[in-house]
Formats: C-alpha cells, sequence, structure tokens
C-alpha cells in the first residue's frame, strides 16, 4: 500500500496540471472487450453563478481486436444565444495493456482526436488508464495529456487527472468518489454506476455523478450522466 | 541524487508493473455443450491463480462475474487463461454471457492450512 501511495505522487508530481474547458467527464477504466458494439450518451451540465454549460454528446464505437476498441462521438453544445447545435467531432481508441488481474494493477491507454465544427481547431490526446482492486473495491486513475492546434486556437499543452473509488455493491449499484483536476479546478463529488444484463452480450451501464468544485468561493457543480448500450 | 533521477523512469515502472514472477497455480475448466467441467472449482484463498478455460463447442461464449469482477471472452476451439484473486475464503459465481443457464460454475476459496 505504502508503495502504491507513493508512485501515485510521484506520478501526480510529474503531471504539469494545466487545462481549460470542461474537465470533468467520464473516468475511463482499462478492460477491452472483443465482438462488442456499443451506443453512448453523455450529458453534462455544469452550474456557476453567472452560467449553465450545457453538452452532450452521441457515438458508436466497436472493438476491433482483443484488446483494442475504437468509438466515433459527435459533440454538441449550448451556444452563448442559447442554442443547442453541434459542435466538434471526434475518434477514440482505447488498448488494453495488461490482461485484466495479471498484474499488480491493469493497464491501458486511450487516445482521442478531435475537431471543431467549422473552426480549425484541433485536440488530441494520449492518457494512461490504471485500475487497482481491493477486495470488493476499485480504483481508477486516468493521466492525460493533451495538446491543441489549429488557425482558431491557441497552441498549448494540458494535462487532467481522473480518479475513481468504487465499491462493487451490486451490479445494478456501484457507488463511487470522483476526483477531476484541470487548470483552476479541483473537483470532488459521489458518483452512482451500474449494469444491468440482458441476454448474450447486450447490456446497459449508466453513470450519474455530481462534482462541486473544491475552492467553494462560488458556485460550481457539474452533474454528468452517461448511459451505454453494448451488444 | 542524479543518478537517482536518471534511473526515476525504471524505478516508476517497477513500482507500477511489478509482475508475478513465481508461478501462478493454474486450474482448468472444460467448456462442453454450453456447461463448465467442473461446475465447481476450489482454489486456495489468499493468492492469485488462473483459470484456463478450454471451449470445446463451436460457438464462442463470455466468461463473466461480477463477484469476481472478471470478463473474458473465449474463442470456440481455444483457450483462454483467466487471472483471479487474492480471494478472502467464499463462494464466488461466475457464468457464461452467452448461455447464463446452463453455463454457469462456482469458485470456492478455501482457506490452506500450513502442512506444519
Amino acid at each position: 500500500m505504502w508503495r502504491f501511495a507513493f508512485a501515485m505522487l510521484l506520478m501526480a508530481a510529474s503531471l504539469s496540471i494545466r487545462a481549460d474547458g470542461t474537465v470533468v467527464d467520464k473516468v475511463y477504466h482499462p478492460i477491452v472487450l472483443p465482438n462488442e458494439h456499443r451506443v453512448e450518451w453523455r450529458f453534462m451540465s455544469r452550474q456557476t453563478e453567472e452560467k449553465n454549460i450545457l453538452a452532450q454528446r452521441i457515438g458508436y464505437g466497436q472493438s476491433l481486436s482483443e484488446t483494442v476498441t475504437v468509438e466515433f462521438y459527435l459533440l454538441g453544445e449550448r451556444d452563448r444565444d442559447d442554442n443547442f447545435g453541434i459542435e466538434a467531432y471526434e475518434l477514440e481508441s482505447r488498448w488494453m495493456i495488461t490482461e485484466q488481474g495479471r498484474y499488480w494493477a491493469d493497464w491501458g491507454m486511450v487516445f482521442e482526436l478531435e475537431k471543431r465544427h467549422g473552426l480549425d481547431a484541433w485536440e488530441a490526446s494520449a492518457g494512461l488508464l490504471m485500475e487497482k482492486e481491493f477486495g470488493r473495491n476499485s480504483l481508477t486513475l486516468n493521466w492525460f495529456s493533451i495538446y491543441e492546434w489549429g488557425n482558431d486556437i491557441q497552441d498549448e499543452w494540458e494535462g487532467e487527472f481522473r480518479m475513481q473509488y468504487r465499491f462493487r455493491w451490486k451490479p445494478q449499484v456501484q457507488p463511487s468518489l470522483e476526483l477531476f483536476v484541470g487548470e483552476d479546478f479541483v473537483g470532488i463529488g459521489p458518483a452512482l454506476m451500474g449494469i444491468q444484463r440482458f441476454e448474450a452480450q447486450k447490456q446497459l451501464k449508466w453513470e450519474l455523478g455530481f462534482i462541486s468544485e473544491l475552492s467553494g468561493v462560488t458556485k460550481d457543480h457539474t452533474l454528468r450522466f452517461v448511459l451505454e448500450y453494448e451488444f | 541524487m542524479d543518478r537517482l533521477m536518471r534511473h526515476f523512469p525504471a524505478f516508476g515502472l517497477w513500482l507500477f508493473a511489478a509482475p508475478i514472477w513465481a508461478e501462478v497455480p493454474a486450474f482448468e475448466l472444460v467448456l462442453k455443450d454450453h456447461l463448465f467441467y467442473p461446475a465447481k472449482v476450489e482454489v486456495p484463498s489468499g493468492q492469485k491463480v488462473r483459470l484456463i478455460i478450454h471451449n470445446q463447442d463451436d460457438t464462442p461464449e463470455e466468461f463473466d462475474s461480477f463477484d469476481l469482477n472478471r470478463e473474458k471472452v473465449v474463442f470456440p476451439q481455444r483457450k483462454a487463461t483467466i487471472y483471479i484473486g487474492p480471494l478472502k475464503p467464499g463462494t464466488y459465481e461466475f457464468f457464461g454471457e452467452f448461455n447464463p443457464h446452463t453455463a454457469r460454475g462456482e469458485v470456492i476459496a478455501v482457506e490452506v492450512k500450513d502442512a506444519d
């Protein structure tokens, strides 16, 4: 346990945390299964003193092999005139590096490429994913390194960190605590995830989280919701 | 200090990867006609073990266990290795996702008494 805590500190210290935009998002797990197809809907509503930011995304993904999966997303956001429209497109790939349970922890990577709709603004990111079991508890950590470029955006490097500590109580109800760190943002809050299996590989997964900015100086709460159907 | 920092990446990798150097005990199961043989597998508690599943059917199966927190596809006429544990003494259910009514089984983790 002490070795783990020490390693966490080293990894966190080596991250140059610098990110803008919305930090609260899904915490990725490193496990990939073959022969899977999925559709996904993510919803995020961030409420501050001044405004409400509403973002949603829908995606379709499928496994390419026993260890690699790819997913395509359409991202939508509400603009300053309160109109909701397409904001960006994203291609994402997850790679399971280690066999589940074989080593002290499970490892994976996630790669994302995003383009803003109608703008010359790009974002590429690489994330290291880790999951460690402690009996019926699971600790999942994501470290992201992000680069933004294009004529309509300032070229810059960013970093993000996400953490989820989950108690696997029953398949449908798995309470967790989530932490998100980015530029000028450290948020923490409770979340709930669950899974309902149907026949064969068909299953419905959901996640619901309520994240509050830690400084607490001004109001800054985010409600996030994910619905994922695998088939 | 410089020397320590030079070796820092390798040290970090060692901290996280920490592979299991010792041989992990293996327990073999056969999947035939959508049934697991044996349906109950006794394994020692408190240590990591491998379940090696030989799928003798002509269709794929997905080993699934919420208790063990494992999911793994076993392709037809192939074998798959599933690493589980260390487990506390107790019974852990598993099933085949494609044939959940027939392909069912239990891993029973038992305390191993020291021979001394």
